[in-house]
């Protein structure tokens, strides 16, 4: 049974920003930008899930050219270096990153997977039986960038979208 | 000395090696492993002087790596960085014989540290 989320948006927040301080910003001067806009497109995205006491996902999605720029920051290469290997372990490594550390303000009793990576936008998968309770939604360098959780329904059947 | 880098992600190992340098430590000899099977067997086969490993990862988790070494008399110095970190696991790690515990994302601030008591 999954208990209410203790994780919500400021949350989010706040661990995407150590993200970004120690990887993809670290001289402060191109932070991600909060919009709010949920709708905002995405390109590629990677997951984790977590089972046990809260059971569901946790989605980063972001356009092809963030990804872009987060692996060539993490990788420390030029952009247009960056191979489209580079970009889906990147993209695994974030999701792994902010799902770890949502995992560790859940009750105890969670397990986290290994990171799945999707080459298309985030739209492209569904997660059946779960809904979206919470989202940070932002713009870097003018690319959106976005980071989402999934939970599931216990009890409750699929819905179709 | 000689330090073993286990994590299944590709781009995790890069990241920890170029923040080992950034601590100070780019002279050591870094060997690396890409699941708890390799580090396993790397770390018997190679001797290194420290394991800097991933929690989650395929064939073994790391934990079951630094407990499969110490049941076998190894008592290698080995440490977590991982993005997991619940005191659970903390418990866990140290209950195993970790000698530390870095939670990712980190700086190579953290890395100084952690790692200058042990490497001196």
């Amino acid at each position: 049974m999954s208990v209410d989320v203790v994780v919500n948006e400021n949350d989010l927040a706040e661990m995407v920003e150590q993200v970004w301080v120690s990887y993809l910003d670290p001289e402060g001067v191109s932070p991600l930008v909060p919009t709010g806009d949920e709708q905002q497109p995405s390109e590629v995205h990677s997951s984790v899930s977590i089972t046990g006491s809260w059971t569901g996902h946790v989605v980063y999605a972001s356009s092809t050219e963030a990804a872009r720029k987060a692996a060539a920051a993490f990788l420390a290469m030029d952009s247009e270096e960056v191979s489209q290997e580079d970009l889906s372990d990147v993209l695994g490594e974030l999701a792994n990153i902010v799902g770890g550390n949502v995992k560790a303000m859940l009750p105890p009793g969670c397990f986290l997977s290994l990171p799945q990576v999707v080459l298309a936008p985030e739209s492209a998968t569904k997660y059946p039986n779960a809904e979206r309770i919470s989202g940070l939604y932002g713009v870097w360098e003018g690319e959106p960038v976005s980071v989402s959780m999934w939970q599931s329904r216990d009890g409750k059947k699929e819905e179709t979208a | 000395m000689k330090i073993l880098i286990a994590d299944d992600s590709r781009v995790m190992r890069q990241i920890v090696t170029r923040t080992l340098r950034q601590a100070g430590f780019g002279d050591h000899d870094l060997v690396e492993a890409a699941d708890g099977k390799e580090a396993l067997e790397k770390t018997t086969a190679e001797g290194p002087d420290l394991v800097i490993s991933d929690w989650n990862m395929p064939e073994l988790t790391g934990v079951e790596v630094l407990r499969k070494l110490r049941a076998a008399g190894n008592d290698v110095k080995f440490g977590f960085v991982t993005s997991e970190c619940t005191p659970e696991m903390q418990q866990q790690a140290e209950a195993a014989g970790a000698a530390f515990f870095i939670v990712k994302p980190f700086t190579a601030d953290r890395f100084d540290e952690v790692l200058s008591p042990i490497l001196g």
